[in-house]
């Protein structure tokens, strides 16, 4: 890590934005927005496309679909599907679209939250520079999903979408940012969403600084929604992500037990933000007990299948895109589902695991070792088992259009591209 | 005690408590009163300690409500992620990075690093007493503190903890090169972690307190401590400069701090020696201490009032301290650096805006300034003087805050630990 971070440093020194085009980021991943061109794709996509019970690489059904948006997935979905949207007839929706007006200003009102909350002009740049709206909102969007749902199931008909939910949904993505930034300084990225991080720009002192005011912000927020249930259940969010960052740093784990360390290691640092969140606008709602763990599970497998197949992506995509191998979470020195699948196959990986891929020519090999076993598939079929979970308990809830965005939101997180 | 004769105290007092909108802001300008009356008082309770020291004053304290440090607890040594610091920790020893100099001070519990802040939120609990219907169970009888004031006390000094940690990060993306880069990164991401590590146990301590205008409050005062590091003008690591001094016509009025949950004001702050300098303060220490102090009573189920009182109590004792370890530097011989930021110079500086120019050269790094210049130059002048006397009001204001509980042993500790540091 160290090593490998320093002659980042020293192209940073170099060229502080020529190396944009070098590095390849973390977590740059975009989502399909299924919006126009085309009035409403994805009722063609639903029409079209088969339902495939087969999992592997070869059961992307993409050359069945001829709409121009479906082409820019289909392209994707040859290296990276991990199944085909299941049938939902002429109800298909679009969760963006059908969130539309209470997603709308979700960043305005972050900023201008966060913007409250200082005197300190420099303090609020940085605070509010990754609430652009660039990002895609995932777990906003779940989560007010989620609420919308849940108060249809628990209500009816008539249920509109709480103030306090939509806190949550803001809560979410504040979090998530303040993780982001004191990502950025752990790993000196040097570029996030499309711009240089925010380790590249400013202090870093001060940087890690406005991750903790992010975070105080979102704290004072939770507790203005006056609900001893959701503090306690957004707390636990914050501890799971710091012990999941801690997890990231050692690799004493025997072989056996490295494949469940990853998977908690995932959960903390990923899945639990939005199961969590989602468990938080299920008892604001004031759903009952088996309702709020639904909602909670959902949330878990949802996530799990998300950060699969981002470190699925970090294989694949960018091989495509850059027409090199550039794994960032190699060069990190991290053993993601693809590496720990295809271990089995090539037990030479395991040294390179110990040490972390900081030998000369351990990222390139790992990277040829995986692409050779079994293990992306793998790692697909393990994505898509969650999400079929996820969706399977959402279809437990309330028949709603919110509760089938619930359903396709498990297909949105599955088939996205970088 | 009793705690009826607590409650009609505290009533009577009610008719001069001001209300609670304008109560902290009284932070900002001088009293008007004169100091000595009840510090004077007060120093006679301890006239049996030939000469009352801190550390005597913390370890009698500590005796009356037990040890308060998270630090010492055997949750915190045996916690797995600690253990994992502690071994990355090893690899740094060695290198320069400052989170091996935060780690020791934090171990090795000198009289700088004010460890102490858990132990005063303690001891104002005692001091205060608790309200008579909270039950058996949620009290610590042998310490006469709550249970959840004692959590309170660990959550404020996590959040110190964490915040100094924080600050002990090395920014790499200055524009000298940095030594040792690859130390440097590995600190920094260790540091990174541990002070989230504490921060967010904080947040799981606090949700357990189940009070969340409780919660509100000390994530208020996370949000104070970030904002102090970004408060006036910085060298590129990040070290504090004091901003240059207004003339008298061309500052702003300060402007009311209102709200505690709000951010503190910066309105005719900045040029101003000494809003430049209870602000910056206030900030980095005396909101958090005060807004614990106050939480503190809060759990205790006192009243609004009283909880205000204990901010007050806390804030101008962080104030009194961070007041005194300003003026450290000049008891003895000429120190090779002080801090840039205390009154002794910021007084100085008001007086002769001139020096500005010494404080000029430190842009880049505080380093380059040349603090023999400055030291004769305040020597010279009566910034001293004028920082003593600053010491001696929020001692005295602190005291006033005292005389409202009750006679007892944490009172008498409290104010030992006042004496101690009086100029």
């Amino acid at each position: 890590m160290a090593c490998l971070s320093s002659s980042r440093l020293c192209a940073r020194v170099q060229d502080k934005f020529m190396c944009q085009f070098g590095h390849k980021v973390r977590r740059q991943t975009v989502f399909v927005k299924l919006k126009p061109p085309g009035p409403t794709p994805l009722r063609i996509f639903g029409k079209t496309c088969q339902r495939v019970t087969t999992c592997g690489p070869s059961c992307g059904s993409a050359g069945l679909v001829s709409s121009g948006t479906m082409r820019r997935l289909a392209s994707s979905m040859q290296s990276t599907s991990t199944g085909s949207l299941p049938d939902y007839g002429a109800q298909i929706v679009d969760p963006y679209r059908l969130l539309e007006d209470d997603l709308n200003g979700i960043y305005e009102d972050i900023r201008a939250e966060l913007e409250r909350n200082t005197n300190q002009p420099e303090l609020n740049t940085i605070a509010t520079y990754y609430f652009d709206g660039q990002g895609k909102a995932l777990r906003p969007m779940v989560a007010i999903l989620m609420a919308k749902a849940v108060n249809y199931h628990v209500y009816g008909e008539n249920s509109a979408l709480l103030p306090s939910q939509r806190q949550v949904a803001m809560i979410s993505e504040m979090i998530h940012s303040a993780s982001l930034i004191h990502d950025d300084v752990i790993d000196q990225s040097d570029f996030r969403r499309g711009k240089p991080s925010v380790n590249v720009l400013w202090n870093h002192k001060k940087v890690a600084m406005a991750g903790d005011f992010i975070l105080a912000v979102a704290s004072m927020m939770i507790a203005r929604l006056r609900s001893d249930e959701v503090t306690l259940v957004l707390s636990q969010v914050v501890t799971d992500l710091v012990q999941g960052e801690f997890m990231q740093l050692g690799s004493k784990e025997t072989e056996n037990e490295r494949f469940a360390h990853y998977l908690t290691k995932t959960y903390r640092k990923t899945a639990s933000l939005i199961a969590n969140s989602v468990k938080a606008v299920a008892l604001l709602s004031g759903a009952d007990e088996s309702t709020c763990e639904l909602a909670f599970q959902y949330g878990r497998n949802v996530g799990l299948s998300f950060q699969l197949v981002d470190d699925l992506l970090d294989f694949v995509s960018s091989a495509q895109a850059m027409g090199k191998p550039t794994a960032t979470d190699l060069k990190l020195g991290l053993a993601t589902a693809p590496v720990l699948f295809a271990c089995e196959k090539y037990p030479e990986l395991n040294p390179m695991i110990m040490r972390r891929f900081q030998e000369a020519g351990d990222v390139e090999k790992a990277f040829e070792l995986v692409h050779k076993s079994r293990g992306l598939e793998q790692t697909r079929f393990l994505a898509r088992k969650h999400g079929l979970e996820a969706a399977r308990l959402a279809s437990e809830l309330a028949d709603s259009p919110y509760q089938k965005g619930l359903v396709v939101t498990t297909d949105l997180v599955l088939n996205r591209i970088k | 005690m009793s705690l009826s004769r607590l409650r009609i105290a505290l009533r009577s007092d009610l008719v001069k408590v001001t209300p609670s909108s304008s109560v902290v802001a009284k932070i900002w300008e001088p009293c008007t009163r004169e100091v000595n009356t009840s510090s004077a008082q007060y120093a006679a309770v301890s006239q049996h300690n030939t000469k009352p020291d801190w550390n005597r004053a913390v370890s009698e304290a500590e005796k009356i409500v037990g040890y308060p440090t998270s630090f010492l607890s055997l949750r915190w040594v045996l916690s797995d992620e600690i253990a994992n610091v502690a071994l990355h920790l090893r690899k740094l020893v060695g290198s320069n990075h400052p989170l091996l100099k935060t780690a020791k001070n934090l171990i090795y519990n000198g009289k700088n690093n004010m460890q102490a802040w858990g132990l005063i939120v303690l001891l104002v609990s005692k001091a205060a007493g608790h309200s008579p219907e909270i039950p058996d169970m949620e009290q610590d009888k042998a310490a006469g503190v709550l249970h959840s004031q004692r959590a309170l006390a660990e959550v404020t000094e996590m959040i110190r903890t964490s915040h100094l940690v924080h600050k002990g990060l090395v920014n790499m993306n200055s524009r000298r090169p940095i030594e040792e880069p690859d130390n440097m990164m590995f600190g920094n991401k260790i540091a990174l972690l541990s002070g989230d590590y504490l921060l967010a146990n904080s947040c799981t301590e606090l949700a357990n307190l189940r009070n969340q205008e409780l919660v509100e409050l000390m994530s208020s005062a996370v949000r104070d401590l970030a904002e102090a590091e970004f408060l006036g003008e910085r060298d590129e690591q990040n070290n504090p400069l004091p901003s240059r001094p207004l003339p008298v016509d061309q500052r702003e009025p300060a402007a009311d701090w209102d709200c505690l949950t709000s951010p503190l004001p910066m309105a005719g702050v900045a040029g101003c020696a000494r809003r430049e300098w209870v602000a910056r303060h206030v900030l980095a220490a005396g909101a958090l201490l005060g807004k614990s102090c106050s939480a503190a009573l809060k759990l205790a189920g006192h009243e609004p009032a009283l909880q205000n009182k204990g901010y007050l109590f806390g804030c101008h004792l962080a104030l009194a301290w961070q007041a005194f370890l300003d003026l450290e530097a000049f008891t003895g011989p000429e120190p090779t650096s002080f801090s840039l930021v205390g009154a002794p110079l910021a007084f100085t500086l008001e007086a002769r805006p001139e020096l500005y120019s010494y404080i000029e050269a430190g842009r880049k790094s505080v380093h380059d300034v040349d603090y023999h210049a400055l030291y004769e130059a305040i020597t010279a002048g009566n910034g001293i003087e004028q920082t003593k006397a600053l010491q001696r009001e929020h001692i005295s204001r602190a005291c006033d805050v005292l005389d409202s509980f009750p006679n007892c042993d944490a009172r008498t500790a409290l104010t030992n630990i006042i004496v101690a540091m009086h100029p």
